[in-house]
């Protein structure tokens, strides 16, 4: 289980692989922050799917966020497809609504932080 | 019209080995399964699901939504029945006979349906037994739980639709072939329930704009509430997802426990589901959390109270 401590720090760039996506648990937020490196970018993102008030969690297994061509990332309650680098769902229930960024920080050794730890709890 | 219900469910899926590697954790006997061209997964009694590759020239079309549930194959009890499906949709629509004698078309919403003889095989496997006081269901000496016991899907119950047109669906399911509506979710919509099957529901429609059309969840019988929790359990313990109980839901009874999926819907555990018969008097309640659940609960890892004092507000706190 990928834990997070106070400095946000979540894991290296060297531990997540071209194209590859992790969640992970970070204290004070009821869901998961998804991690995905793609196109020498990495992009930070609730694991929250907007279809449902609230948002519910996307994987089908742990880390399984990716669709099957791994193009994007996929809710595999009902499939809804989201764009890797902005969020936005172009196929299924939620269609036209978007995942919410979570800023992320690089330090020069490698290491990917959120940019903003959370302070309290979110309920 | 006797109908049975759902044999078969094909789907045309993204990542096919992800669906076997997701459908055997869940408890499906793997038949004529390669990661190129798919397979067939089975509960106990023969009724299951087929998953090829979303391009798979042998599937038929695919709804514009990507939907993955691709055909829905129905069991019907004899040549009879069979028959009197073919002259019903006969009258406003194209119905092919195959050459393994089943039928072939689509209800009104364009979804892929076939008809055949069912191929289930009954099974001679007893239901899970409570003790209750003065009234043991269980010989002595008989355990009501073991770590390792069998906990498979015995049979496919159900199949959840997103559809644009409830009144469209109804007037397919219910007037043309019969079914009857067990109890509506006011805001969602009607559970349906084929005329050779006493089960409170085998078809659930969901109201939802046109572009959400296609499959929401399917669902497989298991013996009784402590197969589906154990089964959920060793889902949980694996890795994969909960996105739904597990709980017990009031219209059917059933107990539920939903699982996120490669195939791009949930799939459930289902358990101890109600029984119905012409007499019943169908029940609505507008849908939402009250009238979705009787309780629902949340899996944890195992614990037990121990190890001795050193708790918070122990010495050492
Ligand atoms: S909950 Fe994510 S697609 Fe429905
Ligand atoms: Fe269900």
């Amino acid at each position: 289980m990928s834990e997070v401590t106070d400095s946000g720090f979540l894991c290296r760039l060297d531990d997540l692989a071209e194209g590859e996506a992790r969640g992970f648990d970070v204290p004070g937020l009821r869901a998961k922050v998804i991690v995905v490196r793609r196109g020498g970018g990495v992009h930070g993102w609730r694991d929250l799917c907007p279809h449902y008030a609230g948002g519910t969690p996307m994987a089908w297994k742990r880390d399984a966020y990716l669709n099957g061509a791994r193009t994007h990332l996929a809710c595999h309650a009902h499939g809804a497809w989201f764009e890797i680098e902005t969020g936005v769902c172009v196929q299924g229930p939620c269609l036209g609504k978007r995942l919410t960024r979570v800023p992320l920080r690089l330090d020069d050794k490698g290491g990917i932080h959120l940019e903003r730890p959370p302070k309290g709890r979110e309920i | 019209m006797q109908i049975i219900g759902p044999d078969l469910l094909i789907f045309g899926v993204d990542d096919v080995p992800a669906c076997h590697e997701f459908l055997t954790a869940y408890g499906l006997e793997t038949t004529d399964y390669t990661p190129e061209k798919g397979g067939t997964f089975l509960a106990l009694d023969g009724t299951g699901l087929v998953i090829r590759a979303r391009n798979d020239p042998s599937l038929p079309p695919a709804l514009k939504t990507g939907s993955t549930l691709r055909l829905q194959v129905l069991g019907v009890v004899d040549e009879d029945a069979l028959n009197a499906v073919e002259a019903e949709l006969s009258r406003d629509r194209q119905v092919l006979r195959l050459a393994d004698g089943s039928l072939r078309t689509q209800d009104d919403q364009g979804f892929e349906l076939a008809f055949r003889v069912t191929t289930r095989k009954p099974l001679d496997l007893p239901g899970e037994k409570v003790n209750a006081p003065y009234a043991p269901a269980r010989a002595a000496n008989a355990l009501g739980v073991t770590q390792d016991m069998p906990a498979k899907p015995r049979t496919l119950s159900h199949l959840v639709l997103f559809v644009p047109d409830i009144e469209g669906a109804v007037g397919f399911y219910r007037d043309r072939l019969g079914f009857r509506i067990t109890d509506t979710l006011t805001g969602a919509g009607p559970f349906l329930r084929p005329q050779a099957n006493a089960d409170h529901h085998t078809h659930f429609f969901i109201r939802t704009p046109p572009y959400m059309q296609g499959i929401e969840h399917l669902a497989f019988h298991l013996g009784g509430p402590t197969e589906l929790m154990l089964a959920g359990s060793r889902m949980m313990e694996q890795g994969y997802e909960s996105f739904w109980g597990p709980g017990r839901h009031k219209f059917g009874s059933n107990w539920f426990w939903y699982f996120k999926s490669p195939l791009a819907c949930n799939v459930e555990f289902d358990a101890d589901m109600d029984t119905h018969d012409d007499d019943w008097a169908p029940r609505e309640a507008p849908m939402g959390p009250e009238a979705s659940q009787a309780f629902l609960l949340q899996w944890r890892a195992k614990w037990a109270p121990g190890g001795g004092p050193g708790g918070p507000g122990g010495p050492k706190d």
